[in-house]
């Protein structure tokens, strides 16, 4: 929303370092939590944002990423040991944010994206783990995957974008999967995943935009999973994201397969192929 | 936040709130801080285990004392115990994740954790060789079929209950057979054709019977397609039924099945002329049909049929109306 600097800079630093867990080397989700790869992924991209990926100790992040890597090709959360193609998209999301992919190559590359191939399911959707129903946030995790592993080629656009497009209810909400309720937080999950293939023209544009802001809390701000429910930040990020792909006015470019701004993922060499509406004014 | 009305409350209201909730949100804190000290510390105690139960019984979500409870079992308790109490522990642990997930059914951590039991569960009570080497674990695990049988009752669409569905049937030490799972996916879809978990799941049981091919093998097909039949005409409109025919059709290699699946569901669209499923799957299939067999059919009238259709589509189902005019441009390059 153009406001990077509402958020006091060291302090918000201050906090992300206080969650490393200096044992596994990495970082869990608040002060003494238990190192996770999702929370890795967050405190990276919150370090980059303000520009403080200094203050991390990449050799040590990077060896707890790659430890996590399985066999079979997929990531594992922590050393607990549950897969999930979420945690795929947050390995290679957080190599290629550090400047590390090159790491993930030949052999162990293949292997992702062959795990990545091997959740692909009969509706050209993707689920969590080989054999999972394709569920809208898997989806993204890994079509996201594959774009920054330059293997867009696994996907079968024609039948994921028309499963992704079915998402729309005549509400003009998404849902994440047939016959389930809408949700703003899908507003992401399904239209990232409709930006990479530039498939955004299949859904009615404006009567999304229109869910979205009807979902807005417009006494206390925000946004929640639909309209009349509390606003929370969740459905807030989410809900701008969308909004910003969809061309939205007065909205800074979002880069839909990092969720970060477009600029910033620019500056950095990492863009790969994907297609936002033209910003109305 | 999913599930919680947005309600305008006066200030008044508002601090009673703030104070009744203060109380617990202090015991909460405390109780906190009391585990990840003793956590930090190493503590491998009962008593640290009790004081996990409390914690995660009240936030279920909190990740970091999972691993806590395990590391206690894995490192203090269980290296002072017999094999038998080992299992005592750990088949008291299934019980109370039980309960938990009958409260929070989608929490990935409470799943996980059961998944931990289930492969902790230690060999015994006989030796190996004897007849009972494996019962322990045979219990635990046969169990677990009944657990998620119970919680998909509940909730038929419930992914973590599918996924941990899969995972039982995967590593049951007595394997069941693909036919009795075809049997309860079907069970499943009768009592609700919208189900496509139901119906994803027939098709990765399916493909399974395909082994190395990866397709369903024929002998099947009938069955399917008879099923799929049923299906349309009891909810034409439900889209699990649409999706799951177009997998089914595969690439269109057969002529004379795509021209009998089209005339069949052309019957239906003749009965319910607006059903945008109908439409939407005659066009996919006549393009298959100009894709594959271009020498065998008469691709003007297949090109006017796929036109006319589109031009409905876009009135009947306006909001794609973008992907009908793509899929309409993609005709522009035949030649007629």
């Amino acid at each position: 929303m153009g406001h990077k600097e509402a958020l006091p800079r060291e302090e918000t630093i201050e906090f992300v370092m206080s969650c490393w867990d200096d044992e596994a080397g990495a970082f869990g989700a608040h002060p003494d939590h238990d190192a996770h790869l999702h929370s890795t992924l967050s405190a990276i991209q919150i370090l980059l944002m303000q520009n403080a990926l200094d203050r991390i100790d990449i050799h040590r992040v990077v060896k707890f990423i790659l430890s996590l890597h399985q066999p079979s090709g997929v990531f594992a959360g922590d050393s607990f040991g549950e897969t999930d193609t979420r945690f795929l998209y947050c390995a290679v999301s957080a190599l290629s944010l550090l400047g590390q992919l090159h790491l993930l190559d030949g052999e162990a590359k293949e292997r992702t994206v062959n795990y990545i191939v091997r959740c692909r399911n009969f509706d050209g959707g993707f689920g969590s783990v080989v054999g999972a129903e394709s569920h809208a946030a898997q989806v993204f995790v890994c079509v996201a995957a594959l774009a920054i592993l330059d293997r867009l080629d696994a996907v079968d656009e024609e039948t994921l974008g028309w499963w992704l497009c079915e998402r729309q209810l005549p509400n003009g909400g998404l849902n994440g999967r047939p016959e389930k309720l809408e949700d703003v937080c899908y507003s992401f999950w399904v239209l990232s995943a409709m930006s990479i293939l530039d498939k955004i023209p299949w859904i009615d544009v404006d009567k999304l935009i229109g869910f979205i802001l009807s979902a807005q809390d417009l006494e206390g701000g925000g946004i929640a999973d639909r309209p009349g429910d509390m606003a929370d930040v969740f459905h807030t990020l989410f809900g701008v994201a969308g909004l910003s792909l969809l061309g939205y006015p007065g909205l800074q470019d979002l880069d839909p397969v990092y969720c970060m701004p477009a600029d910033l993922i620019e500056k950095k060499g990492l863009r790969k192929p994907w297609k936002a509406l033209e910003r109305r004014t | 936040m999913h599930g919680v009305k947005r309600i305008r409350q006066s200030a008044q209201v508002l601090e009673a709130k703030r104070l009744r909730e203060k109380a617990k949100l202090d015991d909460y804190l405390s109780l906190t801080q009391d585990v990840l000290s003793r956590k930090k510390s190493r503590d491998w105690s009962e008593e640290a285990l009790q004081l996990t139960s409390r914690l995660l019984q009240v936030n279920p979500e909190f990740y970091t004392i999972w691993n806590y409870r395990r590391n206690i079992f894995l490192n203090g308790i269980f290296p002072r115990s017999s094999l038998e109490e080992i299992n005592d522990l750990i088949t008291k642990d299934l019980s109370s994740t039980m309960t938990a997930l009958k409260a929070h059914p989608k929490v990935y951590w409470i799943w996980n954790h059961r998944r931990w039991c289930l492969e902790n569960t230690p060999n015994g009570p006989g030796a190996p060789g004897e007849a009972d080497a494996d019962s322990w674990r045979k219990t635990n695990w046969d169990r677990e079929l009944f657990v998620v049988e119970k919680l998909l009752d509940a909730d038929p669409r419930n992914f973590h209950a599918w996924n941990y569905r899969r995972y039982v049937l995967a590593s049951m030490p007595v394997p069941r057979s693909a036919k009795s799972e075809l049997a309860y996916t079907c069970r499943k879809i009768e009592a609700n054709i919208s189900n496509f978990s139901a119906w994803h799941q027939r098709s990765k049981v399916l493909t399974s019977l395909g082994e190395s091919s990866g397709s369903v093998p024929s002998q099947y097909l009938e069955e399917e397609f008879n099923l799929l039949r049923n299906a349309m005409y009891t909810d034409p409109s439900d889209q699990s039924v649409w999706i799951y025919h177009r997998w089914l059709m595969g690439a269109g290699d057969d002529k004379k099945f795509l021209e009998n699946e089209i005339e069949a569901i052309q019957e239906l669209l003749d009965e319910q002329p607006d059903s945008k499923w109908c439409m939407e799957s005659i066009i996919h299939y006549k393009r298959l049909l100009l894709k594959k067999h271009p020498n065998e059919v008469n691709t003007k009238t297949l090109l006017l049929d796929c036109k006319n259709l589109l031009e409905q589509l876009e009135i009947l189902d306006p909001a794609r109306h973008q992907r009908y005019q793509d899929i309409g441009q993609s005709f522009a390059g035949w030649r007629v």
